[in-house]
């Protein structure tokens, strides 16, 4: 039997979270707005309008394109894809064709196994959205609301051989785009949309074999789950003696498997042409460096560099900086503490992680800020307070805003460290265990564990456990 | 420059216009010699010239992000013949619903 090889490549299309549609003043996301309450003269193409760039979507162009690694035309060109469509009101979109914002590029993938995919980027250019039509009985109804809001689109070259790398290019690029700010990047909402390219081919071949397209996959496991189908189909197919036909296919989400859209008999055909409403594009290097001044480390450079200053286990590092306030946040508290990284660690994945996922929040809207955390680190390393009293003290930071040192003092969970107190506690102890003193003092050692507990019992909790054993060890070798 | 049927039917379907074969001559024979009349720009060497894509200025007009009232949903739909639950509502135009 043949060793198949899977060629992926995915074609993504990124709406980016401006306030403005593209070319005119609505407001972008309609996401909970109702039908055709988000559309002007501009974005529905109504005759003797013109549309004027939103300066915003360039300058989140320019920070994906930065991120990708591609080179920025310093002018580049709109022109008209035109097509005839009931959800597209011009009679064609306005997309960049030849000479986009931006060229060439790639995205590097670290697997899960440890290699890393490579992942070149063929196309990336700017694009105003179409609007959505659905079906109703034998007719359709269409809601404008989506047209003209801004996209990027970015096409990968067939660089990806698995449904796993497929799936890790989304997460990573989904990463990506909210640590760059420049889009909730949330499948569920169409906010990225994914088509993916599939094809195989025998093992250790060159050549390029019949593709299929999957459209109209909602979500990044829908995407693996959709390409493993196709890889499948394909190998039987050819197994089969039968050839590979370049179909266009639909996922079904709740048939779990894929449909025949159409075949591609008449080849697209969309007559681009430059968009004369539009004046070329041209950035100026100010205008750039602007753009680029607060360009943020991204994502995989500070997992390493947290690997490599913090001594974070990769496990830590890669959870630490899937999400940029968090990454800001674990990094904040680290300095304010100024002790064990990961013990700063330790806290944000066990109970800050807990806690952001159970209010929906993130880090940087926490109460608890990194300095509170770090002061409670801080008294707990100095026998202020217990471990698990530092634990308690998160939630309460929380939800008052108070700082743990006042919530200590003003709810007594201090420890005692008062010689005195705890001194009085320990003779009465003493006095009340001559059984057990007298077992301590005929050798068995090991019996003051138990008298440190009765004396942090006595306590409820609240004896410096280190002073208390001390002051006992004192009282029974008398 | 002579356009063939094939060529003109293959625009319609482009348009998504239906056309009679006597539609399809005669557009054929306008549309020829309307392509032949800007055909006649090909006379001129533009060899040295870089391409236009705009004769206006060079400027950049941009817009600051910045939200404005919309029209209203019943201004949007005033002129539409066929509407229902606030939308657009027009006849299916591809062969398998999509
Ligand atoms: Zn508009």
């Amino acid at each position: 039997m043949t060793d198949y090889e899977v060629v992926i490549g995915l074609e993504t299309h990124i709406q980016l979270n401006t306030k403005t549609k593209i070319f005119c003043a609505c407001k972008a996301d309609s996401w909970d707005d109702e039908p055709n309450t988000n559309i002007c003269p501009v974005c529905t193409g109504l005759p003797g309008v013109l549309p004027v760039l939103n300066k915003a979507v360039v300058e989140k162009g320019v920070l994906l394109a930065k991120a990708m690694h591609s080179d920025i035309r310093m002018r580049s060109f709109f022109d008209r894809k035109n097509y005839f469509y009931p959800d597209l009101p011009k009679g064609y979109q306005i997309s960049q064709y030849d000479l986009s914002l931006a060229s060439g590029g790639y995205l590097d993938i670290p697997m899960p196994e440890g290699y890393t995919r490579r992942v070149s980027i063929h196309k990336l250019h700017m694009e105003e959205d179409a609007g959505k039509t659905k079906n109703a009985g034998n007719l359709r109804l269409i809601d404008f609301n989506r047209c003209g809001v801004p996209l990027v689109e970015m096409v990968t070259g067939p660089d990806l051989r698995s449904a796993n790398e497929a799936a890790q290019y989304l997460i990573r690029l989904r990463q990506l785009l909210r640590w760059l700010g420049i889009s909730e990047a949330d499948m569920e909402k169409g906010h990225l949309r994914c088509d993916a390219n599939v094809s195989i081919r025998p093992k250790g071949s060159d050549q390029l074999f019949t593709k299929t397209e999957i459209k109209n996959v909602n979500s990044i496991d829908n995407v693996k789950n959709a390409i493993e189908h196709e890889v499948e189909r394909q190998i039987r197919e050819v197994e089969a003696g039968n050839r590979v036909h370049a179909w266009t296919l639909d996922w079904d989400e709740e048939k779990n498997e894929l449909r025949k859209m159409r075949s591609k008999e008449t080849e697209a055909d969309y007559r681009y042409f430059r968009e004369p409403d539009l004046l070329p594009l041209d950035l100026t290097q100010a205008w750039l460096d602007e753009i680029l001044a607060d360009f943020p480390e991204l994502p995989l450079e500070r997992k390493s560099r947290f690997i490599s200053e913090y001594k974070l286990p990769e496990y830590d590092a890669d959870i630490l900086t899937g999400e940029r306030n968090l990454s800001d946040y674990f990094e904040t508290a680290v300095q304010q503490y100024a002790g064990d990284p990961k013990k700063v660690s330790n806290y944000l994945m066990n109970d800050v992680l807990r806690m952001l996922n159970e209010s929906g929040k993130t880090a940087n809207q926490l109460k608890l800020t990194p300095a509170y955390l770090a002061e409670i680190l801080k008294m707990v390393d100095a026998g202020q307070i217990n471990t698990s009293t530092g634990k308690s003290l998160l939630e309460k930071v929380e939800s008052s805003g108070r700082s743990p040192k006042s919530i200590v003092e003003t709810e007594g969970l201090g420890l005692v460290s008062d010689d005195s107190a705890i001194r009085a506690v320990a003779e009465k102890i003493v006095a009340a265990s001559p059984k057990e003193v007298e077992t301590f003092r005929a050798g068995k050692e090991t019996l003051i564990g138990w008298f440190t507990g009765q004396v942090m019992r006595e306590m409820r909790g609240k004896a410096d456990p280190k002073l208390a054993t001390q002051i006992l060890l004192e009282l029974l070798k008398k | 420059m002579q356009l063939t049927i094939q060529e003109v039917e293959h625009i319609a379907e482009l348009a998504k216009l239906d056309l009679s074969d006597e539609e399809k001559e005669q557009y054929r024979e306008q549309l020829s010699s309307i392509l032949a009349y800007a055909a006649m720009l090909q006379n001129v060497d533009t060899g040295d010239i870089p391409p236009t894509a705009s004769v206006l200025p060079e400027r950049s007009v941009l817009r600051e992000d910045v939200v404005q009232e919309p029209l209203s949903p019943e201004t949007v739909l005033q002129n539409a013949p066929h509407q229902k639950e606030q939308q657009f509502k027009v006849p299916i135009v591809m062969e398998n619903g999509q």
